[in-house]
């Protein structure tokens, strides 16, 4: 089981470089990160991963950037979530893993009906750590009443959770034992935070029955 | 005044917390007016009075903040939050906690340069290079106020 940070912008995007991010997630106590932009992964203490994401207005725009050789070559593609007949569609495409920044989404985006499909189709939703970080007073309120709803549709229906800094810097990076006391702001507990730590790994290497080979 | 017996003092719980960047002039007000912003947004004021927390020690780079005993969870998550200090970037990360200050200070380990501190110019820009172990090197701008600072290895600064 690897505890992986799934999303982080480096250099350029942010002020700190690949294999510094990448050398402090592993003293926060991470096993792998997923760089997210057009940072070059480097070879590091620890194993980083190549993440693409689509921020797209229309399921359209989204199966054609899906075919683009650069989100192609990536271990993980996510899609920044829209309204709910969006969120419901994109759910449903098979080259995508995770849906980011459901936060920024309006309130019930992500429905029960999104929900299901996700359950069924593999694809995670992605919790970013950021907002609850940088934000303050309502708007903070607001993410977090997102977030526990999208954990009361998890516990119901089992889709899959991501855990993402969404940091640009390493001052935006958190350790895993402050992650666990953010969650519990929206009531996650502390083995539902590992799973989930845990879900990239699930992504790159799914459960696969055992093949007899002779 | 006599001074309460010890059991019916409040028990109280330390919390070391290591100041980042490592090159961070903060003093100990201003990290104290910090975590009490970020408790008090967080947990709000009845919370952030129950739990009593104190700044009662910044130096070295390291923090120790004081609380009630049974909130240190709350309190670590709210330190998580704390973003600036004095207009400056910082990120306070939570290293142990304990019920006393002496164990706490056998935690610390002081954080030294490695190396005389150089210039580097990347673009057009001056900056300042301090190095740290684990080939860690921070970039903080030459300039009076609001530098930026870039936080690379030392592999990355061979690259340039």
């Amino acid at each position: 089981m690897k505890i992986t940070d799934a999303g982080m912008h480096p250099y350029p995007a942010g002020d700190s470089t690949v294999a510094r991010m990448a050398l402090e997630a592993g003293e926060l106590g991470f096993d792998s990160v997923v760089v997210i932009g057009d940072a070059v992964c480097q070879p590091s203490s620890i194993e980083v991963l190549q993440g693409a994401a689509i921020g797209a207005t229309s399921i359209k725009e989204v199966l054609k950037r899906v075919r683009d050789p650069a989100v192609r070559r990536a271990d993980v593609v996510y899609v920044d979530a829209g309204d709910a007949a969006f969120n419901r569609a994109v759910v449903s495409i098979k080259e995508v893993n995770v849906v980011r920044s459901i936060h920024a989404a309006r309130r019930n985006a992500f429905d029960h009906v999104a929900a299901r499909t996700a359950a069924e189709q593999g694809v995670a939703v992605d919790i970013s750590m950021a907002p609850i970080i940088h934000f303050r007073g309502t708007k903070r309120q607001r993410v977090l009443q997102q977030y526990a709803d999208i954990l009361s549709l998890q516990r119901r229906y089992g889709f899959l959770l991501t855990i993402s800094s969404d940091a640009c810097s390493i001052l935006g990076q958190r350790s895993v034992r402050d992650i666990r006391g953010l969650c519990a702001l929206f009531g996650m507990t502390g083995a539902e935070v590992t799973e989930a730590l845990s879900t990239i790994g699930q992504i790159i290497e799914p459960h696969q029955p055992v093949r007899v080979v002779e | 005044m006599r001074p309460r017996p010890p059991a019916m003092r409040t028990k109280r719980r330390y919390i070391l917390v290591r100041i980042h960047p490592c090159g961070a002039r903060v003093d100990q007000k201003q990290v104290y007016l910090a975590v009490i912003e970020a408790v008090t947004s967080l947990l709000g004021d009845a919370a952030a009075g129950l739990a009593q927390p104190a700044v009662v020690f910044c130096e070295e780079g390291y923090a120790i903040v004081r609380c009630r005993r049974g909130t240190e969870k709350d309190i670590a998550a709210a330190l998580a939050t704390v973003t600036t200090a004095a207009d400056e970037r910082i990120a306070l990360r939570t290293v142990a906690v304990s019920g006393t200050i002496h164990a706490l200070r056998r935690r610390m380990r002081p954080i030294r340069h490695l190396s005389m501190d150089e210039g580097v110019k990347i673009g057009e820009t001056y900056f300042t290079a301090y190095r740290y172990p684990r080939q860690k090197v921070d970039l903080v701008e030459k300039g009076i106020k609001h530098q930026k600072s870039f936080f690379f290895t030392e592999a990355d600064l061979e690259e340039r």
